[in-house]
Protein backbone atom coordinates (compact mmCIF):
# COMPACT_ATOMS: atom_id res chain seq x y z
CA UNK A 1 0.00 0.00 0.00
CA UNK A 2 2.07 2.90 -1.20
CA UNK A 3 0.98 6.24 -2.53
CA UNK A 4 2.49 7.14 -5.87
CA UNK A 5 4.07 10.41 -4.78
CA UNK A 6 5.57 9.32 -1.52
CA UNK A 7 7.30 12.07 0.43
CA UNK A 8 8.06 9.89 3.37
CA UNK A 9 7.62 6.17 3.60
CA UNK A 10 5.44 4.24 5.97
CA UNK A 11 7.00 2.09 8.65
CA UNK A 12 5.41 -1.19 9.55
CA UNK A 13 6.60 -3.86 11.91
CA UNK A 14 8.27 -5.54 8.93
CA UNK A 15 10.48 -2.49 8.51
CA UNK A 16 11.03 -2.07 12.23
CA UNK A 17 12.18 -5.60 12.79
CA UNK A 18 14.37 -5.26 9.72
CA UNK A 19 16.00 -2.15 11.15
CA UNK A 20 16.44 -3.65 14.59
CA UNK A 21 18.19 -6.69 13.21
CA UNK A 22 20.15 -4.66 10.69
CA UNK A 23 21.56 -2.63 13.57
CA UNK A 24 23.08 -5.77 15.05
CA UNK A 25 25.34 -5.98 12.00
CA UNK A 26 28.08 -3.54 11.13
CA UNK A 27 27.73 -4.40 7.48
CA UNK A 28 25.76 -6.95 5.46
CA UNK A 29 26.27 -8.65 2.13
CA UNK A 30 23.46 -8.51 -0.36
CA UNK A 31 22.36 -12.09 0.09
CA UNK A 32 22.31 -11.58 3.87
CA UNK A 33 20.17 -8.50 3.64
CA UNK A 34 17.74 -10.24 1.30
CA UNK A 35 17.47 -13.10 3.75
CA UNK A 36 16.85 -10.62 6.55
CA UNK A 37 14.13 -8.93 4.55
CA UNK A 38 12.41 -12.24 3.83
CA UNK A 39 12.60 -13.17 7.50
CA UNK A 40 10.86 -9.97 8.54
CA UNK A 41 8.07 -10.49 6.05
CA UNK A 42 7.63 -14.04 7.29
CA UNK A 43 7.26 -12.87 10.86
CA UNK A 44 4.85 -10.01 10.28
CA UNK A 45 3.22 -10.24 6.91
CA UNK A 46 3.42 -13.75 5.62
CA UNK A 47 1.09 -13.27 2.68
CA UNK A 48 2.48 -10.05 1.32
CA UNK A 49 4.78 -10.00 -1.67
CA UNK A 50 8.29 -9.23 -0.65
CA UNK A 51 9.03 -5.79 -2.03
CA UNK A 52 11.99 -5.36 -4.35
CA UNK A 53 15.01 -4.74 -2.15
CA UNK A 54 15.92 -1.40 -3.64
CA UNK A 55 12.41 -0.02 -3.14
CA UNK A 56 12.20 -1.51 0.31
CA UNK A 57 15.41 0.21 1.33
CA UNK A 58 14.50 3.50 -0.31
CA UNK A 59 11.25 3.46 1.59
CA UNK A 60 13.03 2.99 4.89
CA UNK A 61 15.64 5.58 4.00
CA UNK A 62 13.01 8.19 3.36
CA UNK A 63 11.88 7.69 6.95
CA UNK A 64 15.41 7.55 8.34
CA UNK A 65 16.29 10.77 6.66
CA UNK A 66 15.00 13.02 9.41
CA UNK A 67 17.19 11.05 11.81
CA UNK A 68 20.26 11.62 9.65
CA UNK A 69 20.99 7.97 9.14
CA UNK A 70 20.72 5.91 6.01
CA UNK A 71 21.09 2.36 4.73
CA UNK A 72 23.92 2.82 2.32
CA UNK A 73 24.96 0.46 -0.45
CA UNK A 74 28.54 0.01 -1.46
CA UNK A 75 30.85 -2.52 -3.08
CA UNK A 76 33.85 -4.32 -1.66
CA UNK A 77 36.94 -2.89 -3.22
CA UNK A 78 38.65 -6.16 -3.95
CA UNK A 79 35.92 -8.20 -5.57
CA UNK A 80 32.94 -5.94 -6.09
CA UNK A 81 30.43 -7.63 -3.83
CA UNK A 82 27.50 -5.42 -2.99
CA UNK A 83 27.28 -4.68 0.71
CA UNK A 84 25.04 -2.59 2.92
CA UNK A 85 25.60 -0.65 6.13
CA UNK A 86 23.56 1.60 8.35
CA UNK A 87 25.45 4.86 8.16
CA UNK A 88 25.39 8.00 10.25
CA UNK A 89 25.02 11.11 8.11
CA UNK A 90 25.06 13.79 10.76
CA UNK A 91 28.60 13.66 12.02
CA UNK A 92 31.82 13.74 10.14
CA UNK A 93 34.11 12.28 12.77
CA UNK A 94 34.56 8.62 13.56
CA UNK A 95 31.96 8.90 16.25
CA UNK A 96 30.36 5.53 15.71
CA UNK A 97 33.53 3.92 16.92
CA UNK A 98 33.77 6.28 19.86
CA UNK A 99 31.43 4.28 22.04
CA UNK A 100 33.35 1.05 21.65
CA UNK A 101 36.91 2.30 21.86
CA UNK A 102 39.03 4.35 24.23
CA UNK A 103 40.66 7.61 23.26
CA UNK A 104 44.04 6.08 22.56
CA UNK A 105 42.44 3.29 20.53
CA UNK A 106 40.58 5.79 18.39
CA UNK A 107 43.79 7.66 17.86
CA UNK A 108 45.50 4.45 16.78
CA UNK A 109 42.75 4.00 14.23
CA UNK A 110 43.23 7.53 13.00
CA UNK A 111 46.96 6.95 12.59
CA UNK A 112 46.34 3.71 10.69
CA UNK A 113 43.77 5.51 8.56
CA UNK A 114 46.27 8.21 7.63
CA UNK A 115 48.92 5.68 6.70
CA UNK A 116 46.41 3.78 4.58
CA UNK A 117 45.28 6.89 2.75
CA UNK A 118 48.82 8.03 2.09
CA UNK A 119 50.00 4.65 0.86
CA UNK A 120 50.34 3.67 -2.75
CA UNK A 121 48.61 0.33 -2.39
CA UNK A 122 45.94 1.28 0.13
CA UNK A 123 47.60 -0.92 2.73
CA UNK A 124 49.61 0.05 5.79
CA UNK A 125 52.00 -2.40 7.33
CA UNK A 126 51.57 -3.53 10.89
CA UNK A 127 55.14 -2.37 11.63
CA UNK A 128 54.53 1.14 10.42
CA UNK A 129 51.33 1.47 12.39
CA UNK A 130 52.88 0.12 15.56
CA UNK A 131 55.81 2.50 15.27
CA UNK A 132 53.40 5.35 15.84
CA UNK A 133 52.26 4.02 19.18
CA UNK A 134 54.28 6.62 21.09
CA UNK A 135 52.44 9.46 19.45
CA UNK A 136 49.00 8.41 20.56
CA UNK A 137 46.72 10.65 22.55
CA UNK A 138 45.40 9.42 25.84
CA UNK A 139 46.70 6.61 27.97
CA UNK A 140 50.09 5.20 26.96
CA UNK A 141 49.79 2.07 24.84
CA UNK A 142 52.42 -0.60 24.38
CA UNK A 143 53.03 -2.23 21.00
CA UNK A 144 51.71 -5.56 22.24
CA UNK A 145 48.48 -3.91 23.30
CA UNK A 146 48.29 -2.05 20.01
CA UNK A 147 48.47 -5.34 18.12
CA UNK A 148 45.42 -6.52 20.00
CA UNK A 149 43.60 -3.29 19.35
CA UNK A 150 44.27 -3.70 15.65
CA UNK A 151 42.74 -7.16 15.86
CA UNK A 152 39.73 -5.67 17.58
CA UNK A 153 39.35 -3.31 14.64
CA UNK A 154 39.44 -6.29 12.31
CA UNK A 155 36.87 -8.21 14.33
CA UNK A 156 34.56 -5.21 14.36
CA UNK A 157 34.99 -4.77 10.62
CA UNK A 158 36.71 -1.42 10.61
CA UNK A 159 39.93 -2.81 9.15
CA UNK A 160 40.84 -5.77 7.00
CA UNK A 161 44.12 -7.57 7.45
CA UNK A 162 46.01 -9.27 4.65
CA UNK A 163 49.42 -10.74 5.25
CA UNK A 164 50.38 -8.39 8.04
CA UNK A 165 49.06 -5.30 6.31
CA UNK A 166 45.90 -3.37 7.02
CA UNK A 167 43.40 -1.59 4.84
CA UNK A 168 39.95 -0.15 5.44
CA UNK A 169 36.99 -2.49 5.62
CA UNK A 170 34.23 -1.52 3.22
CA UNK A 171 32.17 -0.67 6.26
CA UNK A 172 34.67 1.98 7.28
CA UNK A 173 34.71 3.34 3.74
CA UNK A 174 30.93 3.59 3.68
CA UNK A 175 30.75 5.20 7.10
CA UNK A 176 33.66 7.53 6.80
CA UNK A 177 33.91 8.48 3.15
CA UNK A 178 32.59 11.94 3.80
CA UNK A 179 34.83 12.44 6.78
CA UNK A 180 37.88 11.19 4.92
CA UNK A 181 37.27 13.38 1.89
CA UNK A 182 36.85 16.43 4.06
CA UNK A 183 39.75 15.71 6.38
CA UNK A 184 42.34 14.60 3.85
CA UNK A 185 41.35 16.43 0.66
CA UNK A 186 44.85 16.36 -0.76
CA UNK A 187 45.82 12.80 0.03
CA UNK A 188 42.52 11.23 -0.88
CA UNK A 189 42.25 9.14 -4.04
CA UNK A 190 39.12 9.02 -6.15
CA UNK A 191 38.06 6.40 -8.68
CA UNK A 192 37.97 7.74 -12.20
CA UNK A 193 34.86 5.74 -13.05
CA UNK A 194 32.51 5.97 -10.07
CA UNK A 195 34.03 9.08 -8.44
CA UNK A 196 33.88 7.54 -4.99
CA UNK A 197 36.65 7.28 -2.48
CA UNK A 198 39.35 4.83 -3.53
CA UNK A 199 41.58 2.98 -1.13
CA UNK A 200 42.59 -0.08 -3.18
CA UNK A 201 42.62 -0.09 -6.95
CA UNK A 202 44.61 -0.05 -10.15
CA UNK A 203 46.42 2.99 -11.56
CA UNK A 204 47.34 4.03 -15.03
CA UNK A 205 51.11 4.10 -15.15
CA UNK A 206 51.14 6.94 -17.62
CA UNK A 207 48.70 9.49 -16.31
CA UNK A 208 48.13 8.22 -12.79
CA UNK A 209 44.35 7.99 -12.71
CA UNK A 210 42.99 5.27 -10.50
CA UNK A 211 40.09 2.85 -10.70
CA UNK A 212 38.50 0.40 -8.29
CA UNK A 213 39.00 -3.23 -9.23
CA UNK A 214 35.26 -3.83 -9.68
CA UNK A 215 35.05 -0.60 -11.69
CA UNK A 216 37.88 -1.85 -13.89
CA UNK A 217 36.04 -5.14 -14.28
CA UNK A 218 32.84 -3.46 -15.42
CA UNK A 219 34.49 -0.84 -17.60
CA UNK A 220 36.70 -3.22 -19.51
CA UNK A 221 34.24 -6.07 -19.58
CA UNK A 222 34.75 -8.07 -22.79
CA UNK A 223 37.21 -5.53 -24.09
CA UNK A 224 40.20 -7.27 -25.59
CA UNK A 225 42.30 -4.10 -25.74
CA UNK A 226 41.72 -2.20 -22.54
CA UNK A 227 42.90 1.40 -22.68
CA UNK A 228 43.05 4.09 -20.04
CA UNK A 229 39.86 6.17 -20.18
CA UNK A 230 41.86 9.30 -19.53
CA UNK A 231 45.06 9.14 -21.62
CA UNK A 232 44.18 6.19 -23.86
CA UNK A 233 47.39 4.38 -23.11
CA UNK A 234 47.32 0.61 -22.93
CA UNK A 235 46.00 -0.58 -19.56
CA UNK A 236 48.79 -2.76 -18.17
CA UNK A 237 47.04 -4.66 -15.39
CA UNK A 238 45.05 -7.88 -15.17
CA UNK A 239 41.38 -7.20 -15.70
CA UNK A 240 39.39 -8.83 -12.90
CA UNK A 241 36.05 -10.53 -13.46
CA UNK A 242 32.78 -8.83 -12.77
CA UNK A 243 31.25 -10.11 -9.55
CA UNK A 244 28.59 -12.68 -10.30
CA UNK A 245 26.46 -13.65 -7.33
CA UNK A 246 25.19 -16.80 -9.03
CA UNK A 247 28.65 -18.12 -9.77
CA UNK A 248 29.65 -17.23 -6.26
CA UNK A 249 26.96 -19.33 -4.68
CA UNK A 250 27.67 -22.33 -6.90
CA UNK A 251 31.35 -22.32 -6.25
CA UNK A 252 30.70 -21.97 -2.55
CA UNK A 253 33.93 -20.10 -2.14
CA UNK A 254 34.25 -18.04 0.99
CA UNK A 255 35.63 -14.53 0.76
CA UNK A 256 38.84 -15.46 2.48
CA UNK A 257 39.63 -18.05 -0.15
CA UNK A 258 39.42 -15.61 -2.99
CA UNK A 259 42.75 -14.92 -4.56
CA UNK A 260 43.76 -11.37 -3.99
CA UNK A 261 44.24 -9.46 -7.21
CA UNK A 262 46.66 -7.10 -5.60
CA UNK A 263 50.18 -7.92 -6.71
CA UNK A 264 51.98 -9.57 -3.87
CA UNK A 265 55.13 -8.21 -2.38
CA UNK A 266 56.73 -11.59 -1.73
CA UNK B 1 19.46 26.59 -6.39
CA UNK B 2 17.89 23.22 -5.82
CA UNK B 3 20.22 21.39 -8.16
CA UNK B 4 20.40 17.66 -7.75
CA UNK B 5 23.88 16.61 -6.73
CA UNK B 6 25.16 13.47 -8.45
CA UNK B 7 23.42 10.22 -7.48
CA UNK B 8 23.27 10.99 -3.77
CA UNK B 9 20.06 9.60 -2.36
CA UNK B 10 19.87 12.52 -0.01
CA UNK B 11 19.36 15.00 -2.82
CA UNK B 12 15.65 14.69 -3.48
CA UNK B 13 14.79 14.66 0.17
CA UNK B 14 17.02 17.64 0.84
CA UNK B 15 14.94 19.70 -1.52
CA UNK B 16 11.87 18.45 0.27
CA UNK B 17 13.31 19.56 3.55
CA UNK B 18 13.93 23.00 2.10
CA UNK B 19 10.35 23.17 0.99
CA UNK B 20 9.05 22.03 4.33
CA UNK B 21 11.23 24.26 6.35
CA UNK B 22 10.06 27.44 4.76
CA UNK B 23 11.24 30.05 7.14
CA UNK B 24 14.73 28.71 7.59
CA UNK B 25 16.98 31.10 5.77
CA UNK B 26 19.86 28.69 5.52
CA UNK B 27 21.37 29.61 2.19
CA UNK B 28 23.64 26.63 2.09
CA UNK B 29 20.77 24.69 0.64
CA UNK B 30 20.95 21.12 -0.53
CA UNK B 31 24.52 21.21 -1.63
CA UNK B 32 25.89 21.90 1.81
CA UNK B 33 26.59 18.61 3.48
CA UNK B 34 24.41 18.06 6.45
CA UNK B 35 27.64 17.16 8.11
CA UNK B 36 28.85 20.73 8.11
CA UNK B 37 26.22 21.60 10.62
CA UNK B 38 26.87 18.45 12.56
CA UNK B 39 25.28 18.52 15.96
CA UNK B 40 28.36 17.47 17.85
CA UNK B 41 28.60 20.82 19.58
CA UNK B 42 27.08 19.67 22.79
CA UNK B 43 29.47 16.77 23.11
CA UNK B 44 31.78 19.45 24.44
CA UNK B 45 34.67 18.71 26.75
CA UNK B 46 33.79 15.14 27.54
CA UNK B 47 33.63 13.84 24.01
CA UNK B 48 36.47 12.00 22.41
CA UNK B 49 34.83 12.27 19.03
CA UNK B 50 36.61 15.45 18.02
CA UNK B 51 39.17 14.55 15.40
CA UNK B 52 42.05 16.71 14.23
CA UNK B 53 40.34 17.36 10.94
CA UNK B 54 36.95 18.04 12.37
CA UNK B 55 38.16 20.73 14.75
CA UNK B 56 38.44 23.23 11.95
CA UNK B 57 34.75 22.83 11.42
CA UNK B 58 34.14 23.28 15.11
CA UNK B 59 33.64 26.99 14.72
CA UNK B 60 31.02 26.55 12.07
CA UNK B 61 29.29 23.88 14.08
CA UNK B 62 29.14 26.03 17.19
CA UNK B 63 26.93 28.43 15.33
CA UNK B 64 24.39 25.72 14.80
CA UNK B 65 23.30 25.67 18.42
CA UNK B 66 22.94 29.08 20.04
CA UNK B 67 22.30 28.99 23.72
CA UNK B 68 19.45 31.47 23.53
CA UNK B 69 16.89 32.45 21.00
CA UNK B 70 14.76 30.44 18.65
CA UNK B 71 16.32 27.43 17.00
CA UNK B 72 15.51 26.55 13.45
CA UNK B 73 13.49 23.52 12.55
CA UNK B 74 16.62 21.95 11.16
CA UNK B 75 18.59 22.46 14.35
CA UNK B 76 15.83 20.86 16.34
CA UNK B 77 15.69 17.98 13.92
CA UNK B 78 19.43 17.46 14.20
CA UNK B 79 19.24 17.56 17.96
CA UNK B 80 16.47 14.97 18.08
CA UNK B 81 18.45 12.80 15.64
CA UNK B 82 21.48 13.01 17.90
CA UNK B 83 19.39 12.10 20.90
CA UNK B 84 17.85 9.10 19.17
CA UNK B 85 21.25 7.81 18.13
CA UNK B 86 22.65 8.35 21.59
CA UNK B 87 19.83 6.39 23.19
CA UNK B 88 20.15 3.56 20.68
CA UNK B 89 23.86 3.23 21.17
CA UNK B 90 23.69 3.43 24.93
CA UNK B 91 20.92 0.88 25.14
CA UNK B 92 22.97 -1.60 23.15
CA UNK B 93 25.12 -2.09 26.21
CA UNK B 94 21.97 -2.65 28.24
CA UNK B 95 23.11 -0.20 30.89
CA UNK B 96 20.29 2.13 31.86
CA UNK B 97 20.76 5.62 30.52
CA UNK B 98 21.01 8.39 33.07
CA UNK B 99 19.28 11.66 32.46
CA UNK B 100 22.43 13.50 33.53
CA UNK B 101 24.38 11.72 30.80
CA UNK B 102 21.80 12.67 28.22
CA UNK B 103 21.95 16.29 29.30
CA UNK B 104 25.71 16.33 29.36
CA UNK B 105 26.54 14.52 26.15
CA UNK B 106 23.68 15.40 23.85
CA UNK B 107 21.27 18.06 25.00
CA UNK B 108 23.73 20.69 26.24
CA UNK B 109 22.46 24.13 25.31
CA UNK B 110 19.04 22.83 24.50
CA UNK B 111 18.38 22.04 28.14
CA UNK B 112 15.40 24.33 28.28
CA UNK B 113 13.48 22.20 25.85
CA UNK B 114 14.72 18.87 27.13
CA UNK B 115 11.26 17.45 27.85
CA UNK B 116 10.14 18.22 24.31
CA UNK B 117 13.30 16.78 22.80
CA UNK B 118 12.89 13.62 24.82
CA UNK B 119 9.28 13.31 23.78
CA UNK B 120 10.15 13.75 20.12
CA UNK B 121 13.01 11.28 20.38
CA UNK B 122 10.73 8.83 22.11
CA UNK B 123 8.15 9.12 19.33
CA UNK B 124 10.76 8.54 16.64
CA UNK B 125 12.19 5.55 18.49
CA UNK B 126 8.75 4.02 18.66
CA UNK B 127 7.67 4.80 15.11
CA UNK B 128 10.90 4.01 13.32
CA UNK B 129 12.48 1.27 15.39
CA UNK B 130 9.71 -0.12 17.53
CA UNK B 131 11.46 0.74 20.80
CA UNK B 132 9.66 2.32 23.70
CA UNK B 133 11.64 4.73 25.88
CA UNK B 134 10.74 3.94 29.46
CA UNK B 135 11.85 5.25 32.79
CA UNK B 136 13.33 2.37 34.74
CA UNK B 137 11.52 3.24 37.91
CA UNK B 138 9.37 6.26 38.61
CA UNK B 139 11.53 9.29 39.43
CA UNK B 140 14.75 7.34 38.88
CA UNK B 141 15.74 9.60 35.98
CA UNK B 142 17.22 6.63 34.20
CA UNK B 143 15.82 5.16 31.03
CA UNK B 144 15.88 1.99 29.02
CA UNK B 145 14.50 0.99 25.66
CA UNK B 146 11.92 -1.74 25.67
CA UNK B 147 11.28 -3.65 22.48
CA UNK B 148 7.67 -3.52 21.41
CA UNK B 149 8.31 -6.24 18.85
CA UNK B 150 8.23 -9.77 20.19
CA UNK B 151 11.50 -11.59 19.74
CA UNK B 152 11.15 -14.62 17.54
CA UNK B 153 13.33 -17.73 17.56
CA UNK B 154 14.38 -17.28 13.96
CA UNK B 155 15.74 -13.82 14.76
CA UNK B 156 18.80 -15.56 16.09
CA UNK B 157 19.69 -16.81 12.61
CA UNK B 158 19.74 -13.37 11.05
CA UNK B 159 21.27 -11.39 13.88
CA UNK B 160 24.71 -9.88 13.51
CA UNK B 161 25.81 -10.03 17.09
CA UNK B 162 25.97 -13.28 18.97
CA UNK B 163 22.64 -12.15 20.27
CA UNK B 164 23.14 -13.00 23.83
CA UNK B 165 23.75 -16.63 24.60
CA UNK B 166 23.68 -15.41 28.14
CA UNK B 167 19.96 -14.80 27.74
CA UNK B 168 19.42 -18.52 28.30
CA UNK B 169 21.13 -18.37 31.64
CA UNK B 170 19.23 -15.24 32.57
CA UNK B 171 15.91 -16.86 31.74
CA UNK B 172 16.76 -19.83 33.92
CA UNK B 173 17.61 -17.62 36.86
CA UNK B 174 14.50 -15.47 36.36
CA UNK B 175 12.43 -18.65 36.25
CA UNK B 176 14.04 -19.94 39.42
CA UNK B 177 13.38 -16.71 41.26
CA UNK B 178 9.74 -16.59 40.27
CA UNK B 179 9.00 -20.22 40.98
CA UNK B 180 10.58 -19.92 44.41
CA UNK B 181 8.31 -17.08 45.41
CA UNK B 182 10.07 -14.05 43.88
CA UNK B 183 13.17 -14.27 45.98
CA UNK B 184 15.88 -16.89 46.18
CA UNK B 185 19.17 -17.30 48.03
CA UNK B 186 22.37 -17.32 46.04
CA UNK B 187 23.31 -20.71 47.46
CA UNK B 188 20.07 -22.16 46.10
CA UNK B 189 20.82 -20.70 42.66
CA UNK B 190 24.17 -22.44 42.48
CA UNK B 191 22.73 -25.69 43.82
CA UNK B 192 20.39 -25.67 40.87
CA UNK B 193 22.86 -24.49 38.25
CA UNK B 194 25.41 -27.07 39.29
CA UNK B 195 23.02 -29.70 38.01
CA UNK B 196 23.25 -28.01 34.60
CA UNK B 197 27.01 -27.96 34.67
CA UNK B 198 27.27 -24.30 35.56
CA UNK B 199 29.55 -23.46 38.48
CA UNK B 200 30.42 -20.18 40.13
CA UNK B 201 34.11 -20.89 40.14
CA UNK B 202 34.55 -22.64 36.82
CA UNK B 203 34.81 -21.03 33.41
CA UNK B 204 31.87 -22.01 31.22
CA UNK B 205 32.17 -22.64 27.50
CA UNK B 206 29.19 -20.50 26.59
CA UNK B 207 28.66 -18.25 29.58
CA UNK B 208 32.28 -17.50 30.38
CA UNK B 209 32.25 -16.41 33.99
CA UNK B 210 28.80 -17.38 35.31
CA UNK B 211 29.39 -15.84 38.72
CA UNK B 212 30.27 -12.46 37.23
CA UNK B 213 27.37 -12.71 34.80
CA UNK B 214 24.79 -13.38 37.45
CA UNK B 215 26.05 -11.29 40.34
CA UNK B 216 27.45 -8.35 38.38
CA UNK B 217 26.48 -8.04 34.72
CA UNK B 218 22.80 -8.90 35.04
CA UNK B 219 22.60 -6.67 38.09
CA UNK B 220 24.21 -3.74 36.31
CA UNK B 221 21.80 -4.23 33.46
CA UNK B 222 19.01 -4.17 36.05
CA UNK B 223 17.67 -7.57 35.22
CA UNK B 224 18.39 -8.77 38.74
CA UNK B 225 18.56 -7.34 42.21
CA UNK B 226 21.32 -8.79 44.36
CA UNK B 227 21.21 -8.04 48.07
CA UNK B 228 23.12 -9.26 51.02
CA UNK B 229 21.05 -11.10 53.59
CA UNK B 230 21.86 -9.56 56.98
CA UNK B 231 23.08 -11.69 59.85
CA UNK B 232 24.03 -14.65 57.72
CA UNK B 233 27.19 -16.56 58.43
CA UNK B 234 28.71 -17.46 56.03
CA UNK B 235 27.47 -14.42 54.13
CA UNK B 236 24.63 -15.18 51.77
CA UNK B 237 22.84 -13.05 49.21
CA UNK B 238 19.43 -13.09 47.69
CA UNK B 239 18.21 -12.47 44.17
CA UNK B 240 15.04 -10.84 42.98
CA UNK B 241 13.83 -9.59 39.67
CA UNK B 242 15.23 -6.20 38.73
CA UNK B 243 13.19 -3.34 37.28
CA UNK B 244 14.24 -4.09 33.72
CA UNK B 245 12.86 -7.59 33.95
CA UNK B 246 9.49 -6.28 34.99
CA UNK B 247 9.51 -3.95 32.01
CA UNK B 248 10.80 -6.35 29.40
CA UNK B 249 8.96 -9.50 30.32
CA UNK B 250 6.25 -10.71 32.63
CA UNK B 251 5.50 -13.39 35.19
CA UNK B 252 3.24 -15.12 32.71
CA UNK B 253 5.92 -15.20 30.03
CA UNK B 254 8.48 -16.57 32.45
CA UNK B 255 6.02 -19.16 33.74
CA UNK B 256 5.34 -20.25 30.18
CA UNK B 257 9.05 -20.62 29.63
CA UNK B 258 9.45 -22.75 32.75
CA UNK B 259 6.46 -24.86 31.72
CA UNK B 260 7.91 -25.38 28.28
CA UNK B 261 11.22 -26.51 29.70
CA UNK B 262 9.42 -29.11 31.79
CA UNK B 263 7.14 -30.01 28.92
CA UNK B 264 4.14 -29.15 31.06
CA UNK B 265 1.36 -26.63 31.23
CA UNK B 266 1.62 -23.37 33.20
CA UNK B 267 -1.53 -24.32 35.06
CA UNK B 268 0.34 -27.24 36.60
CA UNK B 269 1.70 -24.68 39.06
CA UNK B 270 -1.53 -23.19 40.37
CA UNK B 271 0.01 -20.73 42.83
CA UNK B 272 2.38 -19.27 40.30
CA UNK B 273 -0.31 -19.31 37.64
CA UNK B 274 -2.64 -17.24 39.82
CA UNK B 275 0.13 -14.81 40.57
CA UNK B 276 0.97 -14.51 36.88
CA UNK B 277 -2.69 -13.86 36.05
CA UNK B 278 -2.90 -11.11 38.64
CA UNK B 279 0.25 -9.58 37.18
CA UNK B 280 -1.31 -9.64 33.71
CA UNK B 281 -4.34 -7.80 35.02
CA UNK B 282 -2.15 -5.15 36.60
CA UNK B 283 -0.34 -4.63 33.35
CA UNK B 284 -3.55 -4.25 31.43
CA UNK B 285 -4.51 -1.25 33.51
CA UNK B 286 -3.53 2.09 31.93
CA UNK B 287 0.00 3.13 32.74
CA UNK B 288 1.00 6.54 34.11
CA UNK B 289 2.34 8.98 31.50
CA UNK B 290 5.45 8.05 29.54
CA UNK B 291 9.07 9.03 29.76
CA UNK B 292 8.75 12.81 29.88
CA UNK B 293 10.36 13.85 33.13
CA UNK B 294 8.09 15.50 35.64
CA UNK B 295 10.68 17.74 37.33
Amino acid sequence: MQSSTRKMGIMTDVHRRFLQLLMTHGVLEEWEIKRLQKHCYRVHDRNATVEKLEDFINNINSVLESLYIEIKKGFTEDDGRPIYALVNLATTSISKMATDFAENELDLFRKALELIIDSETGFASSTNILNLVDQLKGKKMRKKEAEQVLQKFVQNKWLIEKEGEFTLHTRAILEMEQYIRETYPDAVKICNICHSLLIQGQSCETCGIKMHLPCVAKYFQSNSEPRCPHCNDYWPHDIPEVFNPEKEREAGTSKSNKKSLRSRQH
Amino acid sequence: MLQKPRSRPRSSAQSEKDRDRGRDGDARGPRGHVAEEAPSTSRGPGGSQETPGASSQGARRAQASPSVGPRTQKQLELKVAELVQFLLVKDQKKIPIKRTDILKHVVGDYKDIFPDLLKLASERLQYVFGYKLVELEPKSNTYILVNTLEPVEEDAEVRGDQGTPTTGLLMIVLGLIFMKGNTIKETEVWDFLRRLGVYPTKKHLIFGDPKKLITEDFVKQRYLEYRRIPHTDPVDYEFQWGPRTHLETSKMKVLKFVAKVHNQDPKDWPAQYCEALADEENRARPEPSGPAPSS
